[in-house]
């Protein structure tokens, strides 16, 4: 059972590069999800969580044998809610990330296309935090990412967002919350095109993807493919590779394996 | 002579982009490169795979990097969206041992091993540090003086890995620009992204994103925007009547990859640098650098 504890610390020093220090000292252990200032008898909060209520003395003695604490005292500790969602997300490989964001919102500024989304990438991470699968798996704000990485470049804490966002494109169609719209029909297209000859055959793909969405919105972009294909640039016909055969058969090994979602 | 294994990538090697990998092939002799085709290469994979199935999509691009592993030789990819998803499933398996031990086993089962050895480079990388501008600068018959370029990146030649240049604020192409003999325009948004493949589910959030490129490039007085990554020049290439008909503008920019830029100024013939795939004809801006001259031997 997870327990969350509240540590109030009394600093040796206050301000300056010595507070600095302790703070980040205190961020950089693994148990500690959040430190906060206060005002009073005490300078700092510390939030932490562990894996049982026991680990508590052995993490507030760690805390306290370091020279930049003057007092140190357990506030209060509380089982932590079960958040399935958090630990879902957690367990597939880059997601772990999420829990060293900051909330800074540095990645909702570098969005280009936040405007167009129903959550911020600031806010998607505050909702899977707080536990809310619905809310985040129901929206549209990981469709409209256009993976550029400009989030993960420039996060101050390494959190990789855009893998977030396809991690949450994952689950949602694996939940079945919603089918992904035109985005996810397009990369259904390009997967299957890359299934049934090993490579990826733009003709091919685009029709596939017209003809399960919206045959009319193909006229709209009809003058690009006509321009595309009078200067050259559209193959009519589809490449089949010789190792067509072992691409399909890496794809059933993984699908027997259940695969990483 | 430089020996690299060659990953083309779907769109370079027939597809949209086709005059990437045309002028890829015709810059790469005269620069002292020798590319080797991988042999029955499968596509990477993409944004799409990844967004579909993380194993799955990790198998796919792993059989490339188990393909490549065998050649011994530096894998060279002019795709940026490649160079990124074969660089990503790479440090996947390195990062994560249970991810691994399941691609292991698939690969096992269509009968090929990864150890983990490649190393996944851009094309623009490679020749940068390679070859370097200083040689390129040698080599230069046709200096391309007077040509206003705008410097475009793209997303995924310098994220998400801090690699070989600056993530914020990148100056390789800019250097390679100069080292040829052209002018820079400022392009502050010469790092941002161009929608990429959301250009076909969600035509208007893409049109929008070219839109303030080209209004950056033009702004700046740039003649021609150009690019190292396929996806980049398609969009912007092909779909600048879509913008100019969307936002009442008259933008008449010609989009080249960076090879038929340095292919121009080695005096490589235009038409093995296939400019004339170009939708937006580079002609008029590029006609007194295209007169024929012989390259330096």
């Amino acid at each position: 059972m997870k327990t969350k504890a509240y540590f109030m610390v009394k600093l040796e020093t206050t301000g300056g590069d010595g507070h600095t220090d302790a703070v980040r000292e205190l961020e950089a252990m693994p148990e500690v999800e959040a430190v906060e200032p206060v005002s009073g008898e005490y300078d700092l909060v510390v939030v932490a969580a562990v894996d049982a209520p026991i680990k508590i003395a052995l993490l507030a003695k760690k805390i306290k044998v370091k020279d930049w604490v003057k007092n140190l005292q357990v506030l209060k500790l509380e089982p932590a809610a079960p958040n399935p969602f958090l630990d879902e997300v957690c367990s597939i490989p880059g997601g772990e990330c999420i829990n060293w964001c900051v909330q800074c919102g540095m990645c909702s500024a570098s969005c280009p296309n936040v405007n167009k989304m129903d959550y911020s990438p600031r806010k998607i991470i505050a909702l899977v935090r707080a536990g809310k699968r619905y809310d985040v798996l129901t929206s549209n704000s990981m469709w409209v990412c256009a993976s550029c990485y400009l989030c993960t470049a420039r996060c101050p804490k390494d959190v990789k967002i855009t893998e977030l966002m396809h991690t949450l494109e994952r689950l949602a169609l694996s939940h079945g919350l919603q089918n992904g719209g035109a985005t996810a029909a397009l990369y259904r297209a390009f997967v299957d095109s890359i299934k049934c000859n090993g490579r990826v055959h733009e003709l091919g793909m685009m029709m596939k993807f017209f003809l399960k969405t919206n045959p009319l919105a193909a006229l709209k972009i009809l003058p690009v493919g006509l321009k595309l294909l009078s200067h050259g640039r559209m193959s009519i016909k589809p490449k089949k590779i010789k190792g067509t055969e072992q691409v399909k058969t890496m794809v059933k090994r993984a699908q027997a394996l259940g695969g990483t979602k | 002579m430089k020996y690299y294994t060659y990953f083309p990538g779907c769109s370079s090697s027939e597809g949209t982009a086709v005059a990437y990998g045309l002028s890829t092939q015709a810059i790469c002799s005269a620069l002292g490169i020798e590319l080797i085709e991988l042999e029955d290469w499968n596509c990477c994979g993409s944004t799409p795979y990844g967004s579909t199935d993380e194993l799955e999509s990790v198998c796919i691009a792993a059989r490339d990097l188990a393909l490549a592993e065998k050649t011994g030789l530096d894998l060279v990819t002019p795709c940026s969206s490649c160079y990124t998803t074969l660089n990503r499933a790479d440090s996947q398996l390195r990062q994560y041992p249970d991810l691994k031990s399941e691609v292991d086993d698939c690969l096992a089962a269509a009968g090929l091993e990864y150890k983990g050895s490649v190393r996944v480079r851009h094309l623009f990388e490679a020749i940068y540090n390679d070859i370097g501008l200083e040689y390129i600068e040698s080599k230069v018959v046709n200096p391309l003086t007077g040509l206003r370029i705008a410097p475009y990146y793209g997303c995924q030649l310098v994220r998400p890995e801090p690699g070989f240049d600056n993530p914020n604020n990148p100056q390789s192409l800019d250097r390679l620009i100069v080292s040829l003999g052209a002018e820079l325009v400022p392009f502050p948004l010469k790092d941002r992204c161009c929608g990429g493949s959301l250009i076909i589910p969600a035509l208007d959030l893409a049109l929008d994103l070219i839109h303030q490129l080209l209004e950056s490039a033009a702004s700046g007085g740039a003649q021609c925007i150009v690019t190292v990554c396929p996806l980049c020049q398609t969009n912007v290439d092909a779909y600048q009547d879509m913008v100019n008909r969307k936002f009442k503008t008259k933008y008449n920019l010609p989009i080249l990859f960076f090879t038929q830029l340095i292919g121009l100024a080695l005096g490589i013939e235009p038409r093995l640098l296939a400019l004339d795939k170009n939708i937006i004809s580079a002609e008029r801006v590029l006609a007194p650098f295209t007169m024929a001259a012989e390259p330096k031997t």
